[in-house]
């Protein structure tokens, strides 16, 4: 054997365990030399320190470090003593190399030497190699993957769906998605803030991928739109899955010390023939509008209508959007009037679409896109601008007939942090008195998100402006937000009036609220008021204020005035 | 067992001025695990209260069952063992059968441990493994027994993890355990734990001398190669032609070895390759070949760059190698009196002797140990670091001999 230089095919093993695939390849280097001259002891010193060590214990390797400058040829150990070797590896590192036995001779000194240097240059090129790759992963996770969650990105998303589209097309498992979309988020972010609001979006990413398989894709399309891609054999797996998610992100989070309620709405598609990946993301977007119109926290599953649905909402955005642009949004005034003379003392403020082919259009038919779109935001403020502009103006031309003013708010608006501003400048620029303006909610908004309408309520108290709460008796009826808000009117829910005379429960519940109001000063409005026998019976219980067609439909500003010009007299007999 | 009550687990070197020291060897044949366990540590339970217990058990065996008939007769703590490809008892070699290897008495401290790896995690696990020595109460003489799933990865990286913890100052022995050469799937025991990809080991520590002997008497055939591919376990090519090839008509293959991957494994048993080191050649033992690439595929690396030799060996050099090897662990023991040896035998070199000469081998070591307790088992990979950083070897006898 003594014919074949070793010492070279020694060096060219060491080299050839440099291998950028490995985070590990120094340390396997170091083994590597170890190994080749039977060395007990490896280590590398860098500047006074050890950066790898073999072979020496913790407290053996500050034995190195003292002699790092006077390169003893030998060192004591509990061991024995070790022969040393240290080779320069340039600029200022040693490999230092340690054997209890023989000292090292001439051919290891050299082979040494030859893999000090040469393991230095691999590292340095190791080390440059390993940042261009990071760079190259960091830029195409940055491409690929949401910043924020860590999450696929839209873009990853389709590749992956479409691998699996193609992959699973003669399996018995069909790709399936599911778009979850978080309720009321934008409500959340304006809030609590958009820091919370990230912070919110990172705990859901990560519910979602604990709740899926982990052969599952979980991405993040935008904002608060995640996808869940995974395979099912059955709808009832995929519906399953959806309830699941339900159920966990459901679950309220602690953000920024507050307890935050919320849930997603679930669209689920399950791959057809002739899918794309587009495709049976934006089914499932659309069975995902399907489950927001039946209620929050709910899913649905793609059918072939959905599509036309779609189309249809996207028709009506567009057209809303112009519609909100050309001033086709208008207040409509609906009096209120006090029992049991019928005399006239404001009005509520409901929004109406004058469209220019299709008529006047009533809430029902665009309040649900103008809600998903955002644009409710911004018919709020028009109708609450308008409606004080009106009503202010009367107050110039009627001061002895001081009129109240209802107006209805979205959830998403009542949340948003800038709202007081909007009531602020709505009041200086109308003259409208802060005491006669009602912001009208429902106790269900006010109560869902207590810590964030608490900002907004205590702004508006500081204004002056009370609040009138919608829908009374349907949802939390409890005292405890009647005392602690500045609530002015409260509003008995039309389902309850429409069974005065017929039944009895709906009599008791009504003479209750009614009770309620007089205990806490509150002033009460009974809705939907249509006959005189709803009429004579409210009287009988005591019951302050109603409105309805009983008293009067909603109507334009014009016709409205017509009744505060009749004055003090009684609307009654201009009911249907 | 019985915990030594001797001194603390991170004092120096403890001293008894009476030790007392046995190692106890029983097998069995039994096809019935439980009778096989049951004959086999009789001469256990005869000896005292062991402080560890090696069960060397035939895949043939239930090894769970056997741990817990173990366990159940003297505790789990201590207890560690390997399936096998044959066992080796003082009397016999066998295929199928079960030996338990123990040693006790105030004289040994012992401490075991366990790491769960995978291929990409063996250089992890061996380490948590070897993390046992930190319980160890420490005697002047210590050394580490590991054995490891020789199916499982790079078999270097047990060594080089255990020696990560061990250091200089502690020799590793031990070795891979087997299949039967079935080559799919092997077992290590932990206690009652039966384990797949795990290293387990066994810290002990003696008052008296403790010593290793490795050999294994191949020599090379012809002229080295160069390693010009290869990636851990797997030998892309030699001088630039595909590895498989060059080694099929190198040991002139018949055509069922050429075609046939199982036959392939099993005729490559016997023709190892050999890298060449500092002062000595290292034996990789050849598990099979990939057909499609032409790769080689060893237990452990062939490192590329390096120099190989296609190796060949004989009834005489391994037998020869099987006295060299016990011979140089009984002169590791400085003079001091032989008590028990502990042997990891590659069961490659049981293919050279097969069935007819066997019985040889046994002769070999009973030359040297007399009738002293003496138990292993056929292994796919030996371990024994002595000296230097390394100490993984293929087609090798490991004895440890303990006074």
């Amino acid at each position: 054997m003594n014919e074949v230089p070793w010492s070279l095919h020694l060096l060219s093993e060491v080299l050839a365990a440099f291998s950028v695939e490995d985070p590990n390849a120094l340390r396997n280097v170091i083994n590597r030399v170890a190994e080749a001259v039977d060395a007990e002891v490896v280590a590398i010193l860098r500047q006074g320190t050890i950066s790898l060590c073999i072979g020496l214990s913790a407290a053996e390797q500050p034995l190195l470090i003292a002699h790092a400058q006077d390169h003893p040829a030998s060192i004591e150990l509990g061991s024995g003593q070790l022969q040393t070797y240290w080779a320069p590896m340039g600029e200022g590192a040693l490999l230092v190399v340690g054997r209890l036995s023989e000292a090292f001779n001439l051919e290891e000194r050299s082979l040494l030497r030859a893999m000090g240097r040469s393991i230095q240059l691999s590292a340095q090129v190791l080390q440059a190699l390993t940042a261009e790759r990071e760079a190259k992963d960091a830029a195409l996770r940055q491409a690929t993957h949401d910043a924020m969650t860590g999450l696929p990105s839209r873009s990853l998303v389709l590749e992956r769906l479409e691998t699996m589209l193609t992959t699973s097309a003669a399996g018995d498992r069909l790709a399936t998605v599911l778009f979850v979309d978080i309720d009321r988020f934008k409500q959340i972010n304006d809030a609590h803030g958009h820091a919370c609001g990230d912070q919110f979006l990172i705990a859901v990413a990560s519910v979602l991928r604990s709740v899926v398989r982990s052969d599952d894709l979980v991405g993040r399309l935008s904002g608060d739109e995640f996808v869940v891609v995974t395979l099912t054999a059955t709808r009832q797996d995929a519906e399953s899955l959806a309830s699941r998610i339900i159920e966990r992100v459901s679950r309220p989070l602690l953000l920024a010390g507050k307890l935050v309620s919320h849930s997603p709405s679930i669209g689920v598609a399950i791959a057809m023939a002739g899918d794309s990946a587009e495709t049976l993301i934006e089914n499932a977007d659309m069975a995902m509008y399907r489950a927001k119109d039946r209620g929050r926290g709910c899913y649905a599953c793609y059918d072939r209508t959905m599509r036309l649905e779609a189309q249809h909402r996207a028709a009506v955005e567009a057209d809303l959007r112009r519609g909100v642009r050309q001033g086709e949004i208008l207040p409509y005034l609906q009096p209120i009037v006090t029992l049991p003379d019928g005399r006239l003392v404001g009005f509520e403020a409901l929004a109406r679409w004058q469209h220019p082919r299709r008529g006047l259009l009533t809430p029902r038919e665009f309040i649900g896109v103008a809600e998903d779109t955002g644009l409710i935001v911004e018919i709020d403020t028009l109708i609450l601008k308008e409606a004080c502009a009106i009503v202010g103006r009367w107050r110039t031309h009627h001061p002895d007939h001081p009129l109240r003013l209802s107006v209805n708010v979205s959830g998403r608006t009542f949340v948003d942090p800038a709202l007081p501003d909007y009531v602020a400048r709505a009041l200086q620029h109308s003259g409208l008195e802060p005491e006669n303006l009602y912001i009208e909610i429902t106790e269900t908004m006010l109560v869902e998100d207590i810590e964030s309408t608490t900002l907004v309520v205590d702004r508006l108290k500081q204004l002056g402006v009370r609040l009138a709460i919608d829908d009374f008796g349907t949802g939390y009826s409890s005292l405890l937000y009647l005392k602690r808000f500045p609530v002015g009117i409260l509003k008995i829910d039309r389902s309850f009036i429409d069974g005065l005379g017929v039944d009895l429960e709906d009599e008791v519940i009504v003479k209750a609220v009614i009770g309620v109001a007089r205990a806490l000063d509150i002033d009460l409005v009974a809705e939907g008021v249509e006959t005189k026998r709803q009429m004579e019976m409210l009287v009988d219980l005591g019951c302050d204020y109603v409105q309805g067609y009983l008293f009067g439909r909603p109507c334009e500003a014009s016709e409205a005035e017509e009744l505060v010009e009749k004055g003090q007299g009684s609307l009654t007999s201009s009911g249907q | 067992m019985p915990v030594d009550p001797i001194a603390d687990p991170k004092s120096d070197h403890i001293t008894d001025p009476h030790p007392e020291r046995w190692i106890q060897v029983g097998s069995s044949i039994a096809p019935d695990t439980r009778e096989a366990t049951a004959e086999a540590l009789a001469p256990i339970l005869a000896a005292g209260e062991p402080k560890l217990v090696l069960v060397f058990c035939s895949p043939v065996h239930d090894l769970a069952q056997a741990a817990a008939l173990v366990a159940d007769q003297i505790g789990a703590s201590g207890l560690i063992g390997c399936s096998t490809a044959g066992e080796l008892a003082p009397d016999r070699s066998s295929g199928g059968g079960l030996t338990i290897w123990a040693l006790g008495g105030s004289g040994f401290t012992v401490a075991t441990g366990l790491g769960q790896g995978s291929a990409a995690g063996l250089r992890q696990a061996a380490s948590d493994a070897a993390h046992c020595l930190d319980d160890l109460r420490r005697r002047a003489h210590t050394v580490l027994v590991l054995l490891a799933d020789g199916l499982c990865g790079d078999q270097m990286e047990v060594v080089r993890g255990a020696y990560d913890v061990a250091g200089v100052d502690v020799p590793l022995v031990g070795g891979c355990a087997g299949d039967d050469m079935a080559m799919q799937s092997t077992q290590q025991l932990f206690g009652r734990q039966v384990l797949h990809n795990a290293v387990v080991a066994a810290a002990i520590s003696s008052d008296a001398p403790l010593g290793i002997g490795v050999s294994h008497c191949w020599e090379p055939l012809g002229e080295p190669m160069l390693v010009t591919s290869s990636s851990g376990n797997s030998v892309s090519t030699l001088e630039d032609q595909p590895a498989l090839d060059v080694y099929l008509d190198a040991f002139d293959a018949p055509e069922a070895v050429r075609r046939d991957p199982d036959l392939f494994a099993n005729w490559a048993t016997t023709r190892p390759l050999g890298i060449r080191r500092r002062d000595r050649i290292e034996i990789r033992y050849v598990s099979g070949g990939d057909f499609k690439t032409r790769r080689l595929l060893t237990i452990a690396e062939v490192p590329q760059g390096g120099l190989a030799f296609l190796m060949q060996g004989d009834s005489h050099s391994v037998l020869e190698a099987t006295h060299m090897a016990c011979q140089m662990a009984c002169d590791g023991l400085h003079g001091a009196p032989l008590r028990g040896m502990l042997l990891f035998d590659c069961v490659a070199r049981r293919s050279v002797l097969q069935d007819a000469r066997i019985h040889e081998e046994i002769q070999r070591i009973n030359s040297v140990r007399g009738d002293l307790p003496v138990g292993g088992f056929y292994t796919y990979g030996e371990i024994a670091r002595t000296k230097g950083a390394g100490g993984f070897h293929n087609q090798t006898l490991v004895a440890l001999a303990l006074a």
